[in-house]
């Protein structure tokens, strides 16, 4: 096959009319590649907006066409499973309010179209999390099974309870009580997030623009996982785009109060690097003092782990960019003791699945 | 066996096949004649691997892994059962990821190009039915999933191996001793199960769309004389929605073609033991006036 490079999947989306140019070997990569980051139908989407769809190869067509389908099939799944959770625990504490991908699709902002996700991810108040956990049993929601430590984990780390599941339907709900780890010791005080939040017209709470913006960069930048990095930039690039110079402000005053002004430069840095995003002047300036010692590690770090990522376009070296984020990402997320812990417990598992086999600790085995 | 890649370009989709088993490459070698090749460089709809699983554990209890590009969807299985798990990852590629056609979890069986559906769910002896028709000069078209046509009636065929399980496998061996059998997948989730290729007819005509005439739900009933009821739009229409399974995410469009196909078809519960009881049902009843 012809090669295509991870910068040639960043350019179909910036220039989409080299999309038109692409021959069916070089589609047969970019649609491993955009399947594999779930930006499928996102571009498929986008190369209809920019009118230049059926001039694209039939290989190409037939791919994102059925990528469209299943992305509006979520949209219009989504919009009932929030009407449905709206009229079981909505009357539950004052929020119910619909974070990332739900969050996206419920609020008709660019950010949504085509953009697809496995889970919807809500955010509430947290006295209230035992009464609507048992609410939505009540409704055919179930935990997911998971083994003493991992539940432990959750319930005395992090900033949500086990996902639950739809008996039925499968759909899964990550219930929120606040955007990052308690056991951090950053986490924001949730308050200032619920006096960001927006009524949709279908009457669903989702966070302002500036707050959205901010949730997704946290939740990209403080993390240990970048398996969609890409996609993530993305939604951040098309949360950033075409606004006015009161969303900056904003966004600026809300990550200084929140405590994520470093974690704005790297998405300001990054989106503008990579995708040409055109974060103004001002705020460039603003931010500038948090540029770090050790940039260039960090550049490469995130270069990395935020381009399109497939084997096909990896280079060699990103396994250990993988393992800086992964280190990193944890080293911010917990205290040192309990990162060595957590750290020695995974890899144990590790091993052993090495050893046995890697569905080990899986609950229902192989026969 | 060093890795292979082998290029399956099947109608209406194609599939590169990697593989470091020679029990999946000589399967595939047998069931799909004519169709598979060694040329990598062809472009194909999608990238599948089945291969030996890592670890110690391949020296103790060898596995066979299934992938879809990064994707594995199943649990390892023994890697004696390879090449089922090749056919089902198959099956799960399409389902998880082709929209464009109404697909209906059904045989597909033609005399020229008029079709008879038969939806059902697994141990209604559907697939023992469809291989019996596919040997006495009826065309399958599919033995698992039916591609309709959105808005239409018209059915595009997917020919690919008949899936045999249990009792049947004994049956079709000795009925059809020519036949292009499998290996056998020995106490799968299914049983037993073995592939069977279809005749040549089938393989020559796989481009073939074909029209509708009847969706015929098939229940194997040991020792029973032929009974056959017919169903009403209504009755046909739930039972036939039951076995669609893209039926959902198509909405609008799935209902509507469901509906068109039901209207234009004639629809049947049939219990049955004897297969030629129900070839002349099949043959003079519905065919002969369709």
């Amino acid at each position: 096959m012809p090669d295509i490079t991870a910068s040639d999947i960043i350019r179909l989306y910036l220039k989409p009319e080299f999309a038109t140019t692409l021959s069916a070997d070089q589609w047969q990569k970019a649609i491993l590649i955009l399947r594999y980051q779930q930006l499928l139908a996102r571009y498929a989407k986008h190369f209809r907006k920019k009118g230049i769809f059926d001039q694209l190869h039939e290989y190409a067509r037939h791919h994102l066409t059925n990528a469209e389908i299943i992305a509006d099939k979520q949209y219009q799944q989504v919009h009932y499973e929030a009407a449905l959770l709206k009229q079981q625990i909505g009357n539950i504490g004052s929020h119910l309010v619909f974070l990332k991908g739900a969050g996206y699709s419920l609020s008709g902002l660019p950010v949504g179209v085509g953009r697809t996700y496995s889970d919807i991810d809500i955010l509430v108040d947290k006295q209230y999390i035992r009464e609507i956990e048992k609410t939505m049993t009540l409704h055919g929601w179930l935990p997911e099974e998971m083994d003493e430590y991992d539940q432990k984990y959750y319930r005395q780390w992090a900033h949500e309870i086990p996902p639950m599941k739809h008996a039925t339907r499968g759909t899964l709900i990550d219930i929120h009580h606040n955007i990052i780890p308690i056991v951090s010791m950053r986490a924001p005080d949730i308050n200032i997030l619920f006096d960001h939040t927006v009524m949709t017209s279908d009457g669903y709470q989702v966070l302002d623009k500036a707050a959205m913006t901010l949730h997704s960069l946290i939740h990209l930048f403080y993390n240990e996982e970048f398996k969609y990095g890409y996609r993530d930039l993305m939604d951040i690039h098309i949360l950033m785009s075409g606004n006015s110079e009161d969303y900056w402000q904003q966004l600026l005053d809300l990550a200084k109060t929140c405590g994520f002004e470093k974690e704005l430069y790297f998405a300001c840095r990054y989106a503008e690097g990579l995708m040409q995003t055109g974060v103004p002047d001002f705020v460039t300036t603003q931010l500038a003092h948090h540029k770090s010692r050790m940039q260039s590690v960090l550049d490469f770090m995130f270069t990395n782990l935020l381009s399109p990522s497939h084997p096909f376009v990896r280079r060699p070296i990103y396994p250990l960019a993988v393992f800086m984020g992964f280190i990193r990402g944890h080293r911010l997320k917990m205290p040192l003791s309990i990162l060595v812990y957590h750290s020695m417990n995974k890899a144990w598992r590790l091993t052993v699945e090495y050893l046995l086999g890697n569905t080990f600790f899986d609950k229902q085995k192989t026969q | 066996m060093a890795l292979q890649n082998f290029c399956l370009n099947l109608y209406p989709f194609s599939f590169n096949i990697q593989t470091n088993l020679k029990l999946v490459r000589d399967n595939l070698y047998r069931l799909y004649p004519g169709q598979v090749s060694l040329n990598s460089t062809q472009v194909t709809d999608y990238s599948l691997s089945l291969s030996k699983g890592s670890g110690f554990r391949r020296l103790i209890k060898p596995q066979a892994r299934f992938f879809c590009d990064q994707k594995e969807p199943f649990k390892p299985l023994r890697q004696e059962q390879g090449y089922a798990l090749l056919e089902w990852g198959m099956n799960w590629t399409i389902a998880a990821n082709e929209m464009q056609y109404v697909i209906a979890h059904s045989a597909v069986l033609a005399k020229d190009d008029k079709a008879i559906l038969f939806p059902a769910p697994p141990g209604s002896g559907k697939s023992t039915l469809t291989a019996y028709l596919a040997f006495k000069g009826w065309r399958l078209l599919s033995d698992e999933m039916a591609l309709i046509n959105p808005d239409t009636n018209i059915v595009t065929p997917f020919v690919r191996p008949i899936c045999l399980k249990n009792r049947s496998i004994d049956l079709a061996k000795s009925w059809f001793p020519e036949g292009h059998f499998s290996s056998v997948a020995h106490n799968t989730h299914k049983g037993d199960v073995v592939h069977l290729s279809p005749p040549e007819q089938s393989w020559k005509n796989n481009k073939s769309n074909a029209r509708i005439v009847a969706v015929v739900f098939p229940n194997y009933r040991a020792g029973k004389e032929l009974e056959i009821y017919q169903l009403n739009k209504t009755q046909g229409f739930m039972q036939f929605a039951e076995n669609a399974f893209n039926f959902g995410v198509n909405g609008a469009t799935g209902f509507r073609t469901l509906t068109k196909v039901i209207e234009n078809a004639e629809s049947f519960e049939i219990f049955y033991s004897n297969l030629e009881e129900v070839i002349e049902f099949l043959e003079q009843d519905i065919i002969d006036h369709a």
